[in-house]
């Protein structure tokens, strides 16, 4: 069954090359190469059937429990709860081989539906797109078959196994998948964000596509804006679940700490949203051609900087993989190309992609756009540099050196305030230029509606955060002495303040827009207020659900600047007594017991017993534990969480020293719960976005087979 | 295009990267760890009241989790003959449970003149499951040394008598004896950690510990012996 991988694994190498040539050949051809443009797309159709029965099998090797593969004998879990089926699934990305093939599979099925829905056009933009997707597939295939430490199908050493009952014996007895990926987040987590690194090659595939074939008019970007859209929701949906399960599985009580690993999922998902918002000003307003070439080339670059980061080893990091030399020069080729590749193809074709960027003033709505794609293009690849400059030489800039998360907050707090500010006044703007008075008009109602919001958000502040922060600063402990580091008392509050009162103002101003909306739409067709309300929803698709994804933003905002700016925390060691108590701020937590079990394959648990009071009311009782993993040699704390609407305690069990005192950590998160419901608005409105257009795609611009589109480009060889 | 709008358009951009650049500078310069080995710590002038990222492994009993800021000593994790420099480290925090002897702890902080790393960062790795026996104390050797080793830190190796694995929550975890047969002078050994993967009954070990007046060996790290590999 390895062997078949393999030979499987190769037929889709060919086929990916076979599609490239093809589609490269049938353009040569012109007009006679319609059939050899068609075996393009039909071999793209054999490496998706390849890849997708390469997948079974490593699916099938993890259930049956073969342990030949030798991709199985390290990475299979040895679970026994009533998730293990699961676990055997998430087997196939729990490695680095098992996680390119995943990558391959999900960007051959891009690959697929794209040729799918072209196959009755073949222009040569599409063409072209399909063969660009058909090389970066080709390039991860040749990089999984022609690199030792990527192969998914090598087939276990004999020393190793054991012939007779299938077991694995020696070293390899102690294999198996590292025990703090065993959470249902760590599960949907790999899966959701390479579906929407896979997906974002798309938009790149087809920003080369239109500057090979010299089609500078909107029509590539209908091709693509709604795969762009769902891949982009797709990677939100990643981050948030590996926030998750950082939250609740690695126990240190926050959800973001500016990881490797986590940066790296953010990356391309700050370029793709200047790539989203350039996507509509290309659309609606002729503009914004070179940004979003190089946008779409930026956020590909760093898909891969990102697979790379985390499934490479380059930058240590606490759950990162092992470096190889093959996978280095691959990716950084494929970096380096697809900006090179963007570079020179905009040069070449400068004045065909000039657009209507025509800045009348500052006050403009295309000024905010443009701040949008500045602040985002800078925000992806500063926070790339700083997450990579531990692997690079000592003469450049922080060489050799690891950033800490401190330095990513001192930059990500006035510059995410500013952006959301940007987000706030930009409905509030007019196309060309705003004047005092239409601004004025805009803002009033909102004004009102923010500062109502702003006052309870400040009601919050002042008697609930600001204390946490000055009783953190007189405590003097690890986490009061960082927040002392961020600022003078005055610039951190400030910070704090000015981001409720944008946050609030976010709010405002984009609520009014469906108010406002939906009052005139109601108007001109008599409907009632909340019908019109609901058709905005459900007709103006793109734009609406944009703004709900804004709305989204200021509620994660509020959230932030509670659960990551104010956290209380603070550890205590106490006598393992049942009756021994400690105080956080109100809450009084008295210990009850413990219970230590062992389970069937030998893990043993230890669950200690808190109850908990809150200003001298029973809140119940909280049950951390830690769980050590007889196989793996490992730990994993268990925390636990007493969520309420305006706070999370969170509660970790750090484990008992030598005389059996206990070590229990606690913190107080503010407002996190604002975090999470901004971030399902956020993936809400998104996803009404991504939704797929009625009547099908490109309905907008029919193309008559065979033939270019009538393109109101400049372009005379777009007839191709 | 309107002159006078592009060139405010320019200024802000021009503004807002130059701070954002600042902030950079400034607080990366400040905070920003150089990552290193013990061995270039020691040797390496230039990095004298810079911030450094240091994972070595603590020496056994150079340490006392009691004293705050609590003082350890480290070595490279490469360094398995024990030939080479180490480090002092000062660290203020909170120590992570599993720490102790032979654990590989990742500290960051500054390096002072007299090459102290001030620490206020650490994090700890599991041990690697594997360890030399070369410089470890054979089981007979240990015994026969009678009281005077009672209370001492070493590292000691053996082979798990055959049928004595038992569970965490038990006391003793297992007998060590001379052989790998379960032959020959043998003693108990109590270790409350989760036990290397693959140990087996007759396994080769080698564990830092120290004797008890009981007769106990109380091991704080245990590891396979490296030729099982």
């Amino acid at each position: 069954m390895v062997t078949l991988g393999l030979v499987l694994l190769g037929v889709a190498l060919l086929a990916g090359a076979v599609s490239v040539g093809a589609l490269l050949w049938g353009r040569s051809l012109g007009r006679g190469g319609e059939g050899v443009t068609h075996a393009g797309y039909l071999a793209t159709f054999v490496a998706m059937g390849a890849l997708t029965i390469t997948i079974l099998i490593m699916v099938a090797a993890f259930f049956r429990g073969d342990f030949t593969f030798y991709y199985v004998a390290q990475n299979h879990s040895t679970d026994v709860s009533s998730l293990s089926w699961l676990y055997k699934l998430s087997g196939l990305w729990a490695g680095r081989e098992g996680s390119f093939l995943l990558w391959a599979w999900l960007l051959s099925l891009f690959a697929s539906w794209v040729a799918y829905k072209r196959l009755e056009f073949t222009d040569a933009l599409s063409n072209m797109g399909l063969m660009v997707t058909n090389l970066v597939l080709f390039l991860f295939t040749a990089g999984m078959l022609f690199s030792e430490p990527n192969n998914p199908f090598k087939v276990t050493p004999a020393g190793l196994l054991d012939p007779a009952t299938g077991k694995l014996i020696g070293e390899a007895a102690a294999w198996g998948m590292n025990p703090l990926l065993q959470h249902w987040a760590m599960i949907i987590h790999p899966p959701t964000l390479f579906i929407g690194y896979a997906g974002l090659t798309i938009p790149f595939a087809f920003a080369m596509a239109s500057l090979i074939v010299g089609d500078s008019s909107k029509k590539w970007i209908e091709i693509v804006d709604r795969i762009t859209i769902f891949s982009w929701l797709f990677l939100g949906m990643g981050i948030g679940l590996g926030s998750v399960w950082a939250y609740v599985v690695l126990g240190w009580g926050g959800y973001w700490g500016w990881d490797p690993v986590e940066n790296a999922s953010l990356l391309p998902w700050l370029t793709g949203v200047g790539l989203i918002h350039s996507f509509t000003v290309y659309r609606r307003r002729d503009g914004f051609k070179r940004w979003a070439i190089m946008l779409s080339a930026s956020t590909f670059a760093l898909v891969i900087l990102g697979t790379f980061i985390t499934r490479s080893g380059i930058v240590t990091s606490v759950h990162s993989f092992e470096a190889d030399p093959v996978s280095l020069y691959l990716f950084l080729s494929m970096i380096i190309g697809a900006l090179v590749a963007a570079v020179v193809g905009i040069a070449m074709r400068w004045e065909m992609f000039a657009g209507n960027d025509e800045f009348e003033s500052l006050s403009s709505k295309e000024a905010a756009y443009y701040f949008n794609n500045v602040i985002m293009m800078v925000a992806g690849w500063l926070v790339a540099y700083l997450t990579i400059t531990s692997a690079l030489p000592k003469w450049m800039l922080f060489g050799g050196r690891s950033i800490p998360a401190s330095t990513f907050d001192a930059v990500a707090r006035p510059v995410g305030v500013l952006y959301v500010l940007i987000l706030a006044v930009c409905p509030l703007l007019s196309w060309k230029g705003t004047d005092g008075r239409t601004f004025w008009n805009r803002l009033k109602w909102p004004l009102v509606g923010g500062g109502v919001i702003a006052a309870l958000l400040l009601t919050d502040f002042f008697t609930t955060l600001l204390p946490i922060y000055k009783r953190m600063i007189a405590m003097g402990t690890e986490p009061g002495l960082r927040m002392a580091q961020a600022g003078p008392a005055w610039y951190y509050s400030t910070i704090a303040v000015v981001g409720l009162l944008t946050a609030s103002l976010l709010i405002a101003t984009t609520t009014a827009l469906f108010i406002d909306g939906a009052r005139k739409r109601a108007a001109a067709r008599g409907e009632n207020f909340f019908q019109a309300l609901l058709s905005i929803f459900t007709k103006a698709r793109s734009q609406s659900g944009g703004y709900l994804a804004h709305i989204g933003i200021g509620v994660i905002l509020i959230g932030l600047v509670g659960s990551a700016m104010f956290v209380q925390d603070q550890t205590f060691t106490i006598p393992a007594k049942a009756g021994s108590t400690f105080t956080v701020d109100r809450y009084k937590f008295t210990y009850t017991g413990s219970n230590d079990t062992q389970l069937a394959n030998g893990d043993v648990s230890s669950v200690i017993n808190l109850d908990v009071t809150h200003d001298g009311k029973s809140v119940g009782t909280v049950r951390p534990g830690m769980l050590q993993f007889a196989q793996q040699g490992q730990t994993k704390l268990e925390a636990k969480v007493l969520s309420e609407p305006l706070r999370d305690v969170f509660v970790v069990f750090q484990g008992s020293g030598e005389t059996g005192e206990l070590t229990i950590n606690v913190k107080i998160n503010p407002l996190i719960s604002f975090a999470w419901a901004g971030f399902a608005i956020l993936l809400l409105g998104t996803a009404l976005a991504a939704w797929p257009k009625a009547g099908g795609e490109l309905r907008a611009v029919p193309v008559a087979r065979g033939k270019a589109s009538p393109s109101k480009s400049r372009s005379k060889t777009a007839t191709r | 295009m309107n002159k006078r709008a592009r060139t405010r358009l320019i200024g802000v951009t021009a503004i807002i990267l130059i701070a954002v650049a600042a902030i950079v500078l400034t607080t990366g310069n400040k905070s920003g760890a150089y990552t290193a080995n013990v061995e270039l710590v020691s040797k390496d002038a230039s990095l004298v009241g810079k911030r450094v990222k240091v994972s070595g492994t603590v020496i056994a009993g150079s340490w006392d989790k009691k004293s705050d800021p609590m003082r350890f000593t480290i070595r490279d994790e490469a360094d398995k003959a024990a030939s080479g420099p180490t480090l002092k480290v000062i660290y203020s925090g909170s120590v992570p449970s599993t720490f102790g002897d032979g654990v590989v702890a990742i500290v960051t902080g500054e390096l002072s003149k007299d090459g102290v790393v001030n620490a206020n960062e650490m994090i700890t790795k599991c041990p690697s499951k594997y360890e030399s026996a070369e410089g470890a104390v054979p089981v007979a050797d240990l015994v026969g040394k009678g009281a005077s080793m009672v209370g001492k830190t070493v590292r000691m190796t053996g082979y798990v008598k055959p049928g004595t694995i038992a569970a965490a929550t038990s006391g003793d975890r297992f007998i060590v004896a001379e052989k790998a047969d379960g032959t020959g002078t043998s003693l108990p050994v109590a270790f409350t950690s989760a036990l290397p993967s693959g140990m087996k009954d007759g396994s080769q070990v080698v564990m830092t510990g120290a004797l008890e007046a009981d007769g106990k060996f109380v091991a704080t790290t245990l590891a396979l012996e490296q030729g099982q590999k």
